[in-house]
């Protein structure tokens, strides 16, 4: 387990559907610490919804785009990468349309998912497409 | 000064995120170094563009079918990963570069690929395509980002006058130049582009193009675009798919939850 959750690769494009650069903001990076609320596995991106609550006990569900579920098999993920529950810390950049998803969620995309145990589990998201390469 | 730009992002990210962000939520802190493309683990390279997730193809001689032609068919990779690669510049037309420079200025936020519409032809996506072959018709099967195909017709010539309809792949007609597939594709609309970046094309578009499988491993593409309507003159390119013995072709239901669409603001 420990081994596959390696950083994988960090600059290979695999997963343009759209340019980065339309979508999402590079002078926005995030890093979202929190708990992975739900994976879904869809098309053209796999999304990964991570909730944290404030200080005074607000919560906050992000929705992280990562690439498509196809390219990220084919980089080595597993259905078990990232679990509902799992701790993590998300590094991503926001989206330029502040408009939340239909489900209220903060609309964002992932480049690095940090496990609670140090394992990184990289996103692969729209690099290639103009998108920061981390 | 790396340092310091990512300060003031840091600064425009915190502002962004309103007077009071979740107490989870930071700017991020400079990556770890990426893993090297450059050493050794599986990276090749084709067409002079690497990509660590390319498998390494297989050797042998090229394959052949029942009736001594090569066999095409295997599950392709796009050895050339870029979008927007096609041997150099195109030699558009000023309106077509014009239309293209207005299309990179706005981020490709009209890509109709964006739209989970179909590329057109001759573009590529970083997905695998499969081609299944016999005697009278190739087919190519695109695994995305849509479901989509192209029919190689040994058997007949292109369709004409009031049969004929413009289509987002066209019409492909093949014929085998000794070893060589030779396809011809016209009828295709306007609406795609031929590159991520926006390039224009009109319905005179008219793709030649060779197919040659040197070896097992290998798929070798000699193409040639003419559009009289948006090029000054034809263009040829070369590009490369290298097989794979161990992917298949999978599901890409694109339209799922493409929220993209209506949020590629391109400013």
């Amino acid at each position: 387990m420990r081994t596959f959750l390696l950083i994988l690769a960090a600059a290979a494009p695999l997963a343009a559907h759209h340019s980065f650069a339309a979508e999402y903001d590079s002078n926005k990076p995030v890093s979202v610490r929190g708990v992975v609320s739900k994976v879904a596995w869809v098309n053209p991106h796999a999304y990964i919804y991570v909730t944290l609550k404030d200080d005074t006990g607000k919560e906050s569900t992000y929705a992280f785009e990562t690439s498509s579920p196809n390219a990220l098999m084919r980089r080595g993920w597993k259905r078990t990468s990232l679990k509902e529950g799992d701790a993590v810390t998300v590094d991503g950049y926001l989206a330029k349309d502040e408009r939340p998803l239909s489900d209220g969620s903060i609309h964002a995309n992932a480049r690095m998912f940090t496990l609670a145990n140090g394992g990184q589990v990289f996103a692969g998201s729209s690099a290639g497409d103009g998108g920061p390469a981390k | 000064m790396r340092r310091h730009f990512l300060s003031l992002a840091a600064l425009v990210a915190a502002c962004a995120l309103a007077l009071a962000p979740p107490s989870g939520v930071a700017q991020t802190q400079k990556g770890k170094a990426a893993k090297s493309l450059d050493g050794p683990g599986g990276v090749i390279a084709v067409n002079g563009v690497r990509d660590e997730n390319l498998p390494t193809p297989p050797s042998g001689p090229t394959p052949r079918a029942a009736n001594g032609k090569p066999d095409l068919s295997g599950v392709w990779l796009n050895g050339n990963y870029s979008f927007s690669n096609m041997g150099g510049a195109l030699p558009l037309q000023p309106w077509a570069q014009e239309l293209e420079a207005k299309r990179r200025a706005e981020q490709s936020k009209d890509d109709p690929e964006a739209k989970c519409l179909p590329t057109g032809v001759p573009r590529i996506t970083p997905y695998p395509m499969q081609i299944i072959q016999s005697p009278t018709v190739i087919a190519m099967l695109f695994e995305g980002p849509l479901h989509t195909y192209r029919m190689f017709y040994l058997n007949r010539g292109h369709i004409t006058g009031d049969d004929f309809f413009p289509t987002w792949m066209g019409d492909s007609v093949a014929r085998w130049d000794g070893d060589t597939l030779v396809v011809d594709t016209i009828g295709l609309n306007d609406q795609t582009w031929l590159t991520g970046r926006g390039t224009p094309h009109t319905d005179q578009l008219h793709v030649i193009e060779r197919y040659t499988r040197p070896d097992l491993g290998h798929l070798d593409v000699e193409i040639t675009l003419e559009d009289p309507g948006a090029f000054t003159k034809p263009h040829t390119f070369k590009r490369q798919h290298v097989l794979s013995v161990t992917w298949e072709i999978h599901e890409f239901v694109c339209n799922e939850f493409n929220v993209d669409a209506d949020r590629l603001v391109g400013r």
